[in-house]
C-alpha cells in the first residue's frame, strides 16, 4: 500500500465545519458592522473610471453619509441589471443621453426634486433641455463628449481630416476602434452622408459594403482602454472617446486629436435617481452636489471630458481650456449627432456588426 | 451470514442513501437551472416589439436567422478554437499530469502549488500580462530583435493564435486536475507486471496506461471544451475583439441589441451542439458505464 | 544494463525540462505583474523606474481590500457547499441506477456551457422573483452553481474503477452506511474531492459576468474591482495587492507543507 499521507476524516470534517463556521462569522461581522452604523448610505453606480474618490470623500464628509459605489461599463450593462433586479438596489445611476429616455418610458426613473437643484444654473444651457428629458425633470448633465480620432503624427504622414480616410487600404492592420457598434456604424453613415441613426434599408447596405473595407484595417477593437494601442505603438490611428484621446496628448506631443469633417458621434451622460430609490433626499442632495463648480471641476481634474459646467469650466487651468480633445470647440458640438433608440432596425446593425466582427 | 430482506426493507434500504446523495443537487439544478432553461426555451420562441419588450408571439424566425452563413462561420470559429485549445491542453497537460502523479510525494505537493498559485492571481491582469509581453514593442519582441533573431517584431497580439494560447493559459488546471486524479490512482504494480511479461513502455502505455486514465481525459476535456466556446474575454482580450465568437454574439443580443428572443436561441443552440458532441463522445470514447451516463 | 539506466536518466532529464518549460509559461505574466507593481509610471507599457509607492496606495485602497475580503468569503463559502453537494452527487450517481439519471447528467453539463451572461441574467430573474437580497448570500448560490459541475466531473473521474468491495466487507462487518461513506469512501475519492474543490475555488475567485448581475451595492468583489481599475490602463496597485496575494498563499501553503512533511518524517 502506498504510503501516503492519510488524513483522519474526522478531522477534516471538524475543521471544516470551524472553517465554515469562522467564516460566516467574519462575513456577518464584516457586513454586519456596516449597517449596524446609523449613518445614511447612498449607493451609486456609475461607469468605470468616471466619478473620482475625491467627489465621493467631499460628499461623505460635508452630509455624513456612507456612499457605495459600484461600477458598469456600458449602459446596456447598466439597464439589464436595473432591470433586473428589484426596485431601488441603486439610487443613482448615470445613462447616456438614449439611455435616459429609455428607461423613463421604461418607468425606471423618478422625477427630481427641482427645489433641491438649485445648481442647475452653473449649467450650460445648450446641455440642457434636451430632447432625451424635457425640461430636465429626471436628468440633469453630468460630462460629455465626442468619438474623434487619435492621430500618431510620428507613424502618419499624411494630414488626417476625414474619417473616410481611414478606410484607406494603406492603413491595414493599423487602426484601433471603438467596440461600440454604434459608434462605428454610426460614423461610417456619416461619411457616406447619412444620419448617425439611418433605417433606411438601401442606406445600411451602403454602410455594409463601406464596413467591408474598414474591417482589414482594424487591429483591435477596443473600448475599456483604446489608447493603451495608441500609447504603446501598436496603432497609429485611433476612433475613440476624447478624454482618451486627450490623455494621449498629455503623454506626448506626438498625438493630435482630429473631429472628423462629416461630424462626431457625441454623447452626453446625466446623473438620475432610480425609481424607488431608497435614499431620494441624499440622491437628489448628491446631484445638486454634483452641479457645484468646485466639485464638478475635480471631476474634469481626473477625467478630462467635456464638462457641461460653465461654472466649473471657468475654475479649470488653461491647460483644460486650451485642449481641444477636453474643451470642445462649439462648431464640433453644432455638428455632432446624438445616438438615437432605432427600435428594431437595432437588429440590423447587430447583423452588419456581425459580419464585420467574423 | 447475511440475512434476508424482505423486498419493502431492501427498497427501502436502497431509497433512503440514493435520495439524500441526489435530492440537493437535483432540487439546486432545478431551481437554478431547470427555470431559467425554460425560459429561455420560451422566450426563443418570441419577438421584441419597437420599445424592445419581449411579445409572446410564437415564431421561429429567431432560428431561421441561424442558417445566416456568417452566424455559422461564428459558430464554427467557435468549435475550431475550443477544438484546438482542448487538443493542446491535452497534449502538454497530459504529460504534465504524469510527471506530477509519478514524483515523490514532496515534489508533487510543491508541482501542485506552484500550478495553482498562478490561477489564485486574477486572471484577467494575466492577460493583460501577456498584452505586455506579446505587443508589437512588447518585452518578448524587444528580446527578440536585441538578441537578433528577429528584425521586425512579431505580429502577435490580436491574432488567433494569441486567443488560443490565453485560452490553454486560462483553462490548462482544469485539464491537468482530473487527469492527475486519474492517473494518481493507477497502480504501478500493473505497468511493472507488464514490463516483467515482456511490453515495451510505449505499448504498456497504450494499452494500460491510456484506457485506465481515459475518464480522466474525459473530464478534462469536458471542462476545458465547453468553457472555451464562451470564453468571449480571452478574445476580446488578446484577440483585439476583431474575430468574434459566438459568447460575443449572444452577449450583445441580451444587451445593446435588446433582442432577448434571438440571444435565448443562440444559447439554446450552443447547449444543443454541446450536448450532442460530448453524447457523441461518450459513446465513442467507452467507459460509458464508469461515467455513470445513460 | 547502462543502457537501461541511460534511457531512464534521459527520461528524467527531459521531464525536468519539460516541467521547467510548462512553468515558465505559467509565470511569464505573474513576472509582468510583479515587476509593474514596483512600476514608477502609472500606466502598464513601460517598466520606467522602482518604487514601493503602490503597496501603500494598495493599503490605503478600502474599496479595494474590501472586495477581496468578499471575494474570499464568496468563494469559500461557496465552494464548501458545492464540493458537499458535488462528491454526495457524484457518488449517488455513479452507485445506482435510477430513472432520470440521464436528465440530471445532462443537466449538469448546462452551467458549464451555457454562457455566463445568459446564466447571470437568468439567476438574477430568480432572485428578483423569489425576493431574495443581492449581496454575498445570492453571489454563493450563484456560485456554487457553476461550480457543481466541475466538483462532479472531477469526483467522477477518481470515481472511475472504484472497488466497491471494499465497502461492502465493511458493511459486513457491521458497519452503517454513515460510517462507510466517511472513513472509507471519502478518505479514497479525497484527491478527486480536493482537485474539484480547488476548481471549484479558483472558478469562484475569478468569475465576473456572473458576479456583476449577482452582486448587491455593497458586496463588489475583487475580480470586478481589478476590471474597473484594469480597464483604464492603470493598476498598478491592484498588481501590488496580487503580488502580495501570490507571496502570502505561497508563504502559507510552503509552511504548512513543510509542517506536514515533519509530521509525516516523525510518525514513520
Amino acid at each position: 500500500m502506498k504510503k501516503e499521507s492519510k488524513p483522519n476524516p474526522r478531522i477534516i470534517r471538524r475543521a471544516a465545519a470551524l472553517f465554515l463556521s469562522a467564516v460566516l462569522l467574519g462575513g456577518t461581522l464584516l457586513t454586519a458592522g456596516c449597517s449596524t452604523s446609523a449613518k445614511k448610505e447612498l449607493n451609486v453606480f456609475v461607469w468605470t473610471e468616471y466619478m473620482p474618490d475625491t467627489v465621493f470623500k467631499a460628499f461623505e464628509k460635508e452630509y455624513g453619509v456612507k456612499v457605495n459605489v459600484t461600477t458598469y461599463s456600458s449602459n446596456e450593462d447598466m439597464l439589464a441589471k436595473i432591470k433586473g433586479s428589484n426596485e431601488g438596489i441603486y439610487d443613482i445611476v448615470v445613462p447616456s443621453d438614449y439611455m435616459v429616455k429609455m428607461m423613463i418610458s421604461e418607468g425606471l426613473l423618478q422625477k427630481l426634486d427641482q427645489k433641491k437643484m438649485t445648481n442647475l444654473t452653473n449649467m450650460d444651457t445648450s446641455f440642457l433641455n434636451q430632447s432625451f428629458d424635457p425640461g430636465n425633470a429626471y436628468s440633469v448633465p453630468y460630462m460629455g463628449g465626442v468619438v474623434a480620432l487619435c492621430v500618431n503624427t510620428k507613424m502618419v504622414k499624411e494630414d488626417i481630416t476625414s474619417f473616410s480616410q481611414i478606410f484607406d487600404p494603406k492603413y491595414k492592420g493599423s487602426l484601433v476602434l471603438l467596440d461600440d457598434f454604434r459608434a462605428v456604424i454610426g460614423e461610417t453613415s456619416k461619411s457616406l452622408g447619412y444620419s448617425l441613426n439611418t433605417t433606411d434599408d438601401k442606406e445600411l447596405t451602403a454602410v455594409g459594403n463601406k464596413l467591408a473595407e474598414l474591417k482589414p484595417n482594424v487591429k483591435l477593437l477596443d473600448s475599456d482602454s483604446p489608447k493603451t494601442a495608441m500609447l504603446n505603438g501598436e496603432t497609429s490611428i485611433g476612433y475613440m472617446w476624447n478624454a482618451e484621446i486627450a490623455i494621449c496628448m498629455q503623454e506626448s506631443p506626438d498625438f493630435k486629436i482630429v473631429f472628423p469633417s462629416e461630424g462626431t458621434y457625441m454623447f452626453l451622460d446625466n446623473l438620475c435617481i432610480t425609481k424607488g430609490a431608497k435614499n431620494s433626499d441624499t440622491a437628489n442632495d448628491f446631484l445638486n452636489f454634483l452641479m457645484r463648480p468646485e466639485i464638478s471641476k475635480l471631476v474634469s481634474d481626473e477625467y478630462p471630458y467635456l464638462n457641461p459646467n460653465k461654472a466649473a469650466v471657468a475654475l479649470l487651468p488653461d491647460s483644460y481650456k486650451n485642449s481641444p480633445a477636453s474643451n470642445i470647440p462649439s462648431d464640433v458640438i453644432a455638428k455632432g449627432e446624438y445616438v438615437q433608440d432605432i427600435g428594431t432596425t437595432v437588429e440590423k446593425y447587430d447583423q452588419l456588426w456581425t459580419t464585420f466582427t467574423e | 451470514m447475511r440475512m434476508k430482506l424482505k423486498t419493502s426493507h431492501k427498497l427501502r434500504s436502497k431509497m433512503l442513501p440514493l435520495i439524500t446523495m441526489v435530492s440537493p443537487v437535483t432540487l439546486w439544478l432545478t431551481l437554478l437551472i431547470v427555470i431559467p432553461l425554460l425560459y429561455l426555451l420560451v422566450i426563443s420562441f418570441a419577438s421584441t416589439d419597437a420599445s424592445h419588450n419581449i411579445e409572446f408571439s410564437f415564431t421561429f424566425k429567431n432560428y431561421a436567422k441561424l442558417l445566416d452563413p456568417t452566424l455559422l462561420t461564428i459558430y464554427g470559429n467557435s468549435l475550431v478554437v475550443a477544438g484546438l485549445t482542448t487538443v493542446l491542453c491535452v497534449l502538454i497537460g497530459y504529460p504534465f499530469a504524469y510527471i506530477m502523479a509519478r514524483t515523490t510525494p514532496f515534489r508533487k505537493t510543491l508541482m501542485m502549488i506552484f500550478l495553482m498559485l498562478p490561477f489564485w492571481t486574477n486572471s484577467i491582469i494575466r492577460l493583460y500580462g501577456w498584452r505586455t509581453l506579446l505587443g508589437t514593442n512588447g518585452y518578448i519582441n524587444n528580446i527578440l530583435e536585441t538578441v537578433g533573431i528577429i528584425k521586425e517584431p512579431l505580429n502577435m497580439l490580436f491574432t488567433r493564435e494569441a486567443v488560443i494560447l490565453g485560452m490553454i493559459y486560462t483553462l490548462f488546471p482544469f485539464m491537468v486536475l482530473p487527469l492527475h486524479t486519474a492517473i494518481d490512482k493507477l497502480d504501478k504494480n500493473l505497468l511493472e507486471a507488464a514490463s516483467d511479461l515482456g511490453a515495451r513502455a510505449v505499448r504498456s502505455f497504450f494499452h494500460i496506461t491510456l484506457p485506465l486514465t481515459a475518464s480522466g481525459i474525459f473530464a478534462g476535456v469536458i471542462m476545458v471544451f465547453i468553457p472555451s466556446l464562451g470564453y468571449f474575454f480571452v478574445s476580446d482580450l488578446l484577440g483585439g475583439g476583431k474575430s468574434q465568437l459566438i459568447g460575443n454574439v449572444i452577449e450583445r443580443q441580451f444587451k445593446e441589441a435588446f433582442n432577448w428572443p434571438f440571444g435565448a436561441a443562440l444559447s439554446i443552440v450552443l447547449i444543443l451542439i454541446t450536448l450532442l458532441l460530448v453524447k457523441i463522445y461518450t459513446k465513442a470514447g467507452g467507459n460509458v458505464d464508469e461515467l455513470g451516463v445513460v | 544494463m547502462n543502457k537501461r539506466r541511460a534511457v531512464k536518466a534521459t527520461k528524467k532529464i527531459s521531464a525536468r525540462i519539460f516541467s521547467g518549460l510548462v512553468f515558465a509559461f505559467l509565470y511569464l505574466p505573474i513576472a509582468i505583474v510583479v515587476l509593474f507593481s514596483f512600476n514608477i509610471s502609472k500606466r502598464n507599457i513601460l517598466f520606467e523606474g522602482f518604487t514601493l509607492d503602490w503597496y501603500s496606495v494598495m493599503a490605503q485602497n478600502d474599496a479595494l481590500l474590501q472586495a477581496f475580503a468578499n471575494t474570499l468569503i464568496v468563494a469559500s463559502c461557496s465552494t464548501l457547499i458545492a464540493t458537499m453537494i458535488g462528491t454526495l452527487t457524484a457518488v449517488g450517481m455513479f452507485r445506482y441506477k435510477f430513472r432520470g439519471k440521464g436528465v440530471i447528467d445532462a443537466l449538469l453539463y448546462i452551467p458549464v456551457v451555457i454562457p455566463e451572461i445568459v446564466l447571470g441574467i437568468a439567476l438574477l430573474s430568480v432572485f428578483s422573483l423569489c425576493s431574495i437580497p443581492l449581496g454575498l448570500i445570492s453571489m454563493i448560490i450563484a456560485h456554487v452553481t457553476f461550480s457543481i459541475p466541475f466538483v462532479v466531473f472531477t469526483v467522477r473521474a477518481r470515481l472511475s474503477g472504484y472497488d466497491r468491495s471494499v465497502e461492502e466487507a465493511a458493511m459486513d462487518l457491521g458497519a452503517n452506511r454513515k460510517k462507510v461513506f466517511f472513513h472509507i469512501t471519502v478518505p479514497i475519492l479525497l484527491p478527486g474531492i480536493l482537485s474539484g474543490a480547488i476548481l471549484a475555488f479558483t472558478l469562484s475567485i475569478d468569475d465576473i459576468i456572473i458576479s456583476f448581475f449577482t452582486t448587491g451595492a455593497t458586496s463588489t468583489t475583487f475580480p470586478l474591482k481589478v476590471l474597473e481599475l484594469v480597464r483604464s490602463g492603470v493598476s498598478p496597485d491592484v498588481y501590488a495587492l496580487s503580488t502580495l496575494i501570490i507571496l502570502v498563499t505561497f508563504t502559507i501553503v510552503v509552511v504548512s507543507q513543510t509542517f506536514a512533511y515533519k509530521r509525516n518524517k516523525k510518525e514513520s
